[in-house]
């Protein structure tokens, strides 16, 4: 295998200083909307960087758009709770459903580097089982590919991010380029309570990086991760992906609000992309259209491009967009004990147990969870003590308290449900854009998951010495909305990412999962990309000539 | 500055002599200029009416115990937030956005206390306000919307701006921004040479009852 740095060079083109590369910026490459790019690409997230960073890497001319800022992490990012509100998706947006789901803040980022800029940095893989849970258990969706397919891409990402942890027993067994952080409080009383309870837990997996990763400094153990890392060591496309494609003359524009894709009536495929810059329309030309926008705004823009040949919305013949959206249920459950534990000290991912994943035939429910820390800063924190109906003298007292809690929280996996989705509202946003309506609600597995996640997590920190124990109920990680299929009548996209109904557009972000097990999506969205990558380059599609060989032979 | 007054029964005083402000030194530079700005004057109030604005002060007293000087400013900083729409952008199919739901909301508070007590909210006694909150809190229904959800949002505003306080930390042993400096001692009770132990460490705010409580997010 190559070296990472062969590969990717992200790491060793940013200052050996905290802050980015400027030059580097400054001098990137700019098309011209009337210039036909080989593929233009919306929204700079976990997916879209990684597939920007794959194209440019194999000679395409390839910009990204991106509807927020391109950031500067020195001059936009604070090492404070309450400062870093904007770093979220915070455009209008309406929830409904029997479980309605707040957004904002605790779903979705805004931005290059899209919501890994302020994710916890939890990076597990899938288990083999997500891949067929339809047909061993009867629930969910059949992936139309297994595990095996991805297992290349994901050794490569965790190389580039690069994830550090223990040797992983679950799933398929591996290991991870770099070895575990020590742990704080939090993680120590985890590790305590899971031995004392025999459940097994390890420290892991993270992509934070351990010991220098090119010029990325080792993790301070400052506990902001989710403000965004001002010190580069915590692993974000605007670190890990972007740089390197720049470098292979990518364009990265920012501050692009992309309305409607652009699709040729005659020939039925997409011609490039309108967005809003500065105050101004414009629209850029593209041989390829990607859309990776997460999952709440890839249906909303699939569903605002409707056109003469799409008259219900792009791709939605068969009602499928916007479908099948998940998210996770994640109760956190904190527990106090008489010794401090201080526990925004340190990463807030530091060990996790997917000891409950598999579906478990003694149980009632299918499918799993898994448990890892969770380390709520004050703000968060006053919300767990508020959500047990305390306020007033209750709440200061709860709160002064602070220091003797530790929080565990779990990832239950939610079943894809058809009326679980993205619909337009009549309301518009300040571009006159109709903004998305996100209706949810639980099945009865959902729910018998999230209880029986909550007694774990009881049982782990009684089993440390917990005296007293409060839950939140959560919920957490938007995936689906436009998910990937073996045909059109039952999903919107193919293995490859590519639309069944416009050949020439793809979508390469969380949206096109079917299932999300009960681990973090980042590692998988951008797995899945980078196949998609190399798929899409193997076979040329929108590039006459190529300048470098794909990272990976196309039957990885 | 002072510590915010604090009985030592609701967890007054447990870190004696702790200082978040006090290694504001060590903070990066824009860093510095976010959480310091809270401790510089008040911004005027531009969003909430007058009406709005003595209902406000007196539900975000009652939220956060707040009786005395010197107080956290939170009218100010909810008032700020809502006239930059800094809101989190979602809202409920049956509630309006954040900003117009403040509004509707503390015009049923005044409502509702004119009709109990023919006076509006900020001008009834500190336990006819109690009662009034309690009840909304404990409601399904108030007054045509769920309860759940303005309870929520009222705490919510509340909590943001109250716990991004410097002063506010200082009561609950939380040293704030931590970059570039970052921890160099972690672990149960490992402390950095700058944090205060807790005072009262057996001071469990539930205390004798081994219990599990469950609440929902929002
Ligand atoms: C608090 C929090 C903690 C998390 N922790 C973890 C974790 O520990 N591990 C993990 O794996 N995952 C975590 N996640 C989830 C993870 O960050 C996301 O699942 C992942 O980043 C989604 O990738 P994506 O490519 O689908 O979208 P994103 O990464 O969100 O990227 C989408 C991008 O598209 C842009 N965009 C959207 N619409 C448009 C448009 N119309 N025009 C132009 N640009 C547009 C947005 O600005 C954004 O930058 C966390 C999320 C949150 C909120
Ligand atoms: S704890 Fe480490 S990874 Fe997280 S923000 Fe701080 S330095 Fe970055």
């Amino acid at each position: 295998m190559a070296s990472v740095k062969d590969r990717n060079a992200s790491a060793w083109l940013l200052p050996p200083v905290p802050g980015t590369n400027h030059a580097m910026r400054a001098n990137m490459a700019q098309f011209r909307d009337e210039d036909e790019v080989d593929v233009v690409i919306v929204g700079c997230g976990a997916g879209g960087s990684t597939l920007l960073q794959r194209l440019a890497r194999a000679g395409w001319k390839a910009v990204a758009l991106d509807a927020g800022p391109f950031w500067d992490p020195e001059r936009d990012w604070v090492s404070d709770e309450a400062g870093s509100h904007h770093l979220y998706w915070t455009e209008p947006r309406i929830i409904s459903g029997d479980d309605p789901v707040p957004l904002g803040s605790n779903n979705s980022g805004r931005g290059v580097g899209g919501s890994m800029v302020h994710y916890a940095g939890y990076t597990p893989r899938f288990h083999p089982s997500d891949f067929h849970t339809y047909s061993a258990d009867g629930v969910g969706a059949d992936w139309p590919l297994e595990y095996g397919e991805l297992k290349a891409y994901y050794e490569d990402i965790e190389g580039e991010l690069p994830v550090a942890g223990e040797h992983w027993p679950w799933g398929d067994p591996h290991s991870y380029p770099h070895s575990p952080h020590p742990v704080s409080g939090n993680g120590e009383l985890f590790l305590r309570g899971a031995l004392a309870s025999g459940i097994t837990a390890k420290v892991g997996p993270v992509a934070i990086s351990n010991g220098r990763f090119g010029n990325r400094p080792h993790c301070i153990y400052r506990g902001f991760c989710l403000q965004g890392c001002k010190v580069n060591a915590k692993a974000s496309p605007l670190v890990t992906h972007i740089p390197d494609a720049l470098h292979h003359g990518a364009e990265v524009r920012a501050d692009s609000m992309v309305t409607r894709i652009e699709i040729d009536d005659r020939t039925g495929k997409a011609t490039g992309v309108h967005y809003v810059r500065h105050g101004r329309a414009r629209f850029q030309r593209a041989r390829i259209v990607a859309v990776a926008g997460y999952s709440i705004e890839t249906p909303r823009l699939l569903l605002n491009s409707a056109c003469k040949r799409f008259p219900a919305g792009l791709c939605n013949d068969f009602d499928q967009v916007g479908r099948y959206l998940m998210v996770q249920g994640a109760p956190q459950t904190a527990g106090r004990f008489e010794s401090e534990v201080r526990m925004w000290k340190a990463p807030p991912p530091e060990v996790s147990s997917e000891d409950f994943y598999e579906t478990d035939p003694s149980k009632p429910y299918k499918r799993g969870f898994s448990i890892q820390t969770v380390s709520p800063l004050p703000i968060t924190w006053a919300e767990h003590v508020a959500a047990q109906g305390h306020w007033g003298g209750k709440l200061r007292e709860y709160m002064s308290d602070y220091v003797h809690w530790a929080c565990l929280g779990a990832l239950c996996e939610f079943l894809p449900q058809p009326d679980n989705r993205v619909t337009l509202s009549s309301e518009k946003d300040r571009n006159s854009m109709p903004v998305a309506h996100f209706h949810y609600s639980q099945c009865d597995n959902d729910r018998q998951l999230m209880e029986a996640a909550q007694g774990a997590m009881e049982k782990i920190l009684y089993g440390a010495g917990a005296e007293e124990v409060i839950t939140i109920k959560r919920f957490a990680h938007l995936v689906g909305g436009a998910r990937m299929a073996a045909d059109e009548q039952r999903g919107v996209v193919d293995a490859d990412c590519r639309s069944f109904a416009v050949p020439n557009l793809y979508i390469t972000d969380g949206s096109v999962l079917p299932t999300q097990g009960s681990a973090n999506p980042a590692l998988t969205i951008m797995a899945v990309t980078a196949r998609a990558a190399n798929r899409l380059i193997a076979g040329g599609a929108g590039k006459a000539t190529k300048t470098t060989q794909p990272a990976r032979p196309a039957t990885a | 500055m002072t510590a915010l007054p604090l009985d030592a029964n609701d967890g007054g005083g447990r870190f004696p002599g702790f200082d978040a402000q006090g290694q504001s030194s060590r903070w990066d530079r824009v860093t510095q200029g976010v959480v310091l700005a809270r401790l510089g004057r008040p911004t005027d109030l531009r969003f909430f009416t007058v009406a709005e604005e003595a209902a406000a002060r007196a539900l975000f007293d009652q939220l956060l115990d707040q009786r005395q000087e010197p107080r956290v400013p939170v009218v100010n900083m909810v008032d700020a937030r809502l006239a930059e729409d800094q809101t989190d952008g979602w809202h409920y199919e049956d509630m309006e956005p954040d900003p117009a739901a403040w509004r509707s909301t503390l015009a049923e508070l005044d409502a509702e206390a004119r009709e109990r007590h023919e006076r509006p909210f900020a001008e009834l006694s500190c336990e006819e306000q109690t009662l009034l909150l309690t009840d909304i809190q404990a409601a399904e229904k108030w007054r045509g919307r769920q309860a759940s959800r303005v309870w929520s949002l009222w705490t919510r505003y509340a909590c943001t701006a109250f716990y991004s306080h410097p002063l506010a930390w200082d009561e609950i042993g939380f040293a704030g921004p931590a970059y570039p400096r970052g921890y160099k001692n972690l672990g149960l009770n490992a402390r950095e040479p700058f944090e205060v132990a807790d005072a009262r460490p057996a001071q469990d705010p539930a205390p004798h009852k081994a219990k599990s409580e469950t609440g929902r997010q929002r």
